[in-house]
């Protein structure tokens, strides 16, 4: 399976999913107009990648700022991660990365780890 | 006919200590103009960041639902027309925004408005958490959080007027105090 790439741009985070490590990573700030366009064939890609079961995965959230609307697609794929290890054997660690003093970007993490049952690791750098 | 005066309109920004001004189409480069020049506004990144982040809540609203839309070549679709203002007093930065909606919309925008003011920090975290949940809304590009997110990221209750526009159209304008000491 191919490996899933976006390069980053002012609105847009960069995008790095490969298919062999079961590395995720989203980096930067999110807040295209239009999520649900945007998130479209992200969310097809990680459709296929959980499609096979038993995967090690990690995913790696290293954002700087996101909108309301991302927020809401966030959760959409930490909710995929959720119903991939409770159903297909699969291992999900999700590392929350903030910028210290970010209190801000620190609770949106907590938040989001109380919303799913996954390994969260909040890591400040 | 009497020109707009640059030197009045200066004078006048300066007097209400308004650092930005923006009047125009949302596009999606306008939004990423406004942003960073916010950033370097205030001398806490947390409080930069706040307003930032409530400054595109209050943008992303014009883009989407304002009743007043043009067409944007770059974007190749229309798109909503509105002001946004960053000003500020001893204590606050004070962000406000103005567009046009259709007045059948007024009602249910001050009730959603009062309510989400109405709630303590636990309850509206409770809240926000709880309406991202929810399936996203047909026909709708927001994820239905924006003034859940302005309250948390101020710390404030959100202050909505309306102004009549036209016969169909109110005129709305949101405004948002951020406190400058975190």
């Amino acid at each position: 399976m191919e490996n899933f790439h976006i390069d980053g741009s002012t609105y847009i985070p960069r995008i790095d999913f490969n298919a062999e490590t079961g590395v995720l990573e989203l980096e930067g700030e999110s807040y295209h107009e239009y999520t649900t366009e945007f998130f479209g064939p992200i969310f097809s890609w990680l459709e296929d990648f959980l499609e096979q079961a038993g995967r090690e995965v990690t995913m790696n959230f290293k954002m700087s700022y996101f909108n309301t609307s991302s927020s809401r697609r966030f959760l959409e794929i930490l909710t995929l991660l959720e119903e991939y290890q409770n159903d297909k054997e699969g291992k999900v660690t999700v590392n929350w990365y903030y910028e210290e003093n970010d209190v801000d970007m620190l609770e949106s993490g907590e938040e989001y780890a109380d919303d799913v049952e996954l390994t969260f690791n909040l890591i400040a750098y | 006919m009497e020109h707009f005066s640059v030197k009045t309109f200066k004078q006048q920004l300066s007097a209400k200590k308004i650092s930005l001004a923006f009047q125009g189409i949302f596009s999606q480069d306008v939004l990423a103009l406004i942003g960073k020049s916010l950033r370097n506004t205030p001398d806490s990144r947390v409080i930069a960041k706040r307003l930032f982040a409530i400054v595109i809540e209050m943008a992303q609203n014009i883009h989407h639902y304002s009743a007043e839309k043009q067409y944007s070549e770059k974007d190749g679709r229309d798109i909503g027309v509105g002001i946004v203002a960053v000003a500020e007093d001893d204590q606050h930065y004070v962000i406000t925004s103005g567009n046009c909606i259709d007045k059948h919309e007024v009602p249910p925008l001050i009730e959603r408005a009062n309510y989400i003011n109405g709630l303590d920090a636990d309850k509206l975290k409770a809240f926000y958490r709880e309406q991202r949940k929810m399936p996203q809304r047909e026909g709708k590009p927001g994820a239905n959080l924006g003034f859940i997110d302005m309250v948390r990221k101020s710390g404030n209750p959100i202050e909505i007027n309306i102004k009549d526009y036209d016969d169909t159209r109110s005129f709305f304008i949101l405004s948002v105090r951020v406190n400058k000491e975190l």
